[in-house]
């Protein structure tokens, strides 16, 4: 995927809920249209973000993927501020 | 109130709760996906309500987990949860659970986590003595969240083991502190509710890993396996000391299901009877050729000795349990009260045959995988297996599964 983002938040190593947590808190300091790109190595994250952007008020997840980095799994979150 | 006022439960403390019958009300935040698929269920229905952990932090409204849990609940949750039951907090893996639990902990309910979430709760293995005693023991060991029994048949000192679970540990720590020698590893059948671990244990301990032929051929990818085995024979016998185990080929559920007979006492009934159903004959995507099949063998244990005490290879409900938690009756018992054997004894091969048919719970599709990782078609990362196997088992026909409780909001 080649998403284009203004910010890269690196979740990686962090557990459930800290990712989204911090997602959050992150989402909060962008303007509004711009991206976020949350890098979690908790595969529960995939279906968490999305739950989350179901219900969220100020955010759109605007797409999803998995990248192999040395040999591990990561889930990427593109998220962007929409109010 | 009963004393349950710990800030964490291990997954021990929860099947102690469970079997005890003792009051709790769970809270569960996963996604409601994950809480549909598999669920905490006890021998009563539990009371149960699911909120998912990222609803509570952005209707909470608040930057941390746990201000916003107690922004949450007093806003929308309150009038749902008890102040006079104990409240459990669960979650995947135990972690966001923790900081609910603290935040229900700030508005005095009292609230505990559950370690390690749904996934150690999976992974949870009880040992129960059937028997024990010099000449010869009887080990139930189970995997209770997903309905998983499996057996440890000893006898001066020598120990065959009979359908084991996924995880190694329950069988070489058994096998350690009672000083037995694990000489021969038997699956009844090829499992599709779950990995088997029989292969891995026979090459952990050196001992000889047994399957039907017939289950050594995935029934839809109509592949030979490829794990190293030796054939089961109708009939053969396996000597434990003084006792013996002796194969009975009852192709149904599969084509290579095999009950164990230990002398007149015991029978290993693999997926065939249950305590309270019996075996699903549609696994192998054949359930038209496969039901008779499974009437005539259901028939042919019914003519066994009234009194031997059926050994099953699943449960639907906790509740199926004896008072000292072990999943076990006489076959004359069953005869009584088995759902399955009940029809089975009134119906004439084709009535029976229809409703088998008339019976059958949702297929699973992981199921096909499983039965691809158990004939060594297979090998999923230690993630992917947690993945296929999560959830209850759905071996028995659906009049096991009742719902047991649990709202979703």
């Amino acid at each position: 995927m080649n998403q284009p983002f203004d910010k890269l938040l690196d979740a990686r190593g962090l557990n459930c809920p800290m990712p989204l947590v911090n997602a959050r808190k992150e989402i909060g300091k962008l303007e509004t249209g711009q991206v976020l790109k949350v890098m979690a190595s908790d595969r529960g994250s995939v279906a968490d973000f999305q739950g989350w952007a179901k219900i969220a008020k100020n955010m759109e997840l605007v797409g999803q993927e998995t990248e192999a980095v040395d040999g591990a799994n990561v889930y990427v979150h593109y998220v962007k501020r929409t109010a | 109130m009963e004393k349950v006022s710990e800030a964490v439960w291990t997954t021990g403390d929860l099947l102690e709760r469970l079997e005890r019958r003792m009051r709790f009300f769970v809270l569960d935040v996963r996604n409601r996906h994950e809480f549909e698929r598999f669920r905490l269920e006890g021998r009563e229905p539990l009371p149960a309500v699911n909120v998912p952990y990222f609803e509570m932090l952005e209707l909470g409204g608040k930057d941390e987990m746990v201000d916003s849990v107690v922004a949450y609940v007093e806003q929308h949750l309150a009038d749902q949860l008890p102040h006079d039951l104990p409240i459990l907090s669960v979650c995947a893996k135990g972690d966001t659970s923790e900081y609910v639990a603290e935040g229900l902990r700030r508005l005095g309910y009292a609230c505990a986590n559950l370690e390690g979430g749904m996934k150690a709760w999976g992974a949870h293995y009880a040992t129960r003595a059937v028997i024990e005693s010099p000449d010869l023991a009887v080990y139930q060991v189970s995997r209770p969240a997903r309905g998983c029994l499996s057996y440890v048949v000893a006898s001066e000192g020598k120990a065959v083991v009979i359908d084991p679970l996924r995880h190694l540990h329950p069988y070489l720590n058994l096998a350690r502190s009672k000083g037995l020698t694990i000489e021969k590893v038997i699956d009844t059948h090829g499992h599709a509710d779950h990995i088997s671990g029989g292969p891995a244990l026979a090459s952990e301990t050196g001992a000889s890993y047994h399957l039907h032929p017939y289950d050594a051929i995935h029934p839809m990818d109509v592949l030979p396996a490829t794990i190293p085995y030796e054939p089961i024979r109708d009939g053969q016998t396996f000597p434990v000391g003084q006792h013996e185990l002796e194969a009975q080929h009852i192709p149904g559920h599969t084509l290579g299901l095999v009950a164990f007979r230990l002398d007149d006492r015991y029978l290993f009934t693999g997926d065939s009877i249950f305590i309270r159903s019996i075996a699903r004959p549609d696994l192998g995507g054949k359930a038209e050729t496969w039901a008779p099949l499974h009437g005539r063998s259901l028939r042919k244990l019914l003519g066994l000795p009234g009194g031997i005490t059926v050994l099953p290879g699943h449960f639907s409900s906790l509740n199926e349990a004896n008072e000292i938690g072990i999943f076990a009756a006489s076959l004359d018992d069953l005869k009584q009260r088995n759902d399955g054997l009940l029809v089975l004894q009134r119906e004439s091969e084709e009535g029976f045959a229809r409703y088998l048919l008339e019976s059958l719970p949702k297929f699973i599709p992981a199921y096909v995988d499983i039965k691809r990782v158990n004939a060594g078609l297979m090998a999923p990362s230690e993630d992917d297996a947690s993945t296929l196997e999560l959830g209850k088992n759905v071996c028995a026909l659906s009049q096991a599964y009742k719902p047991s409780g649990g709202e979703t909001r």
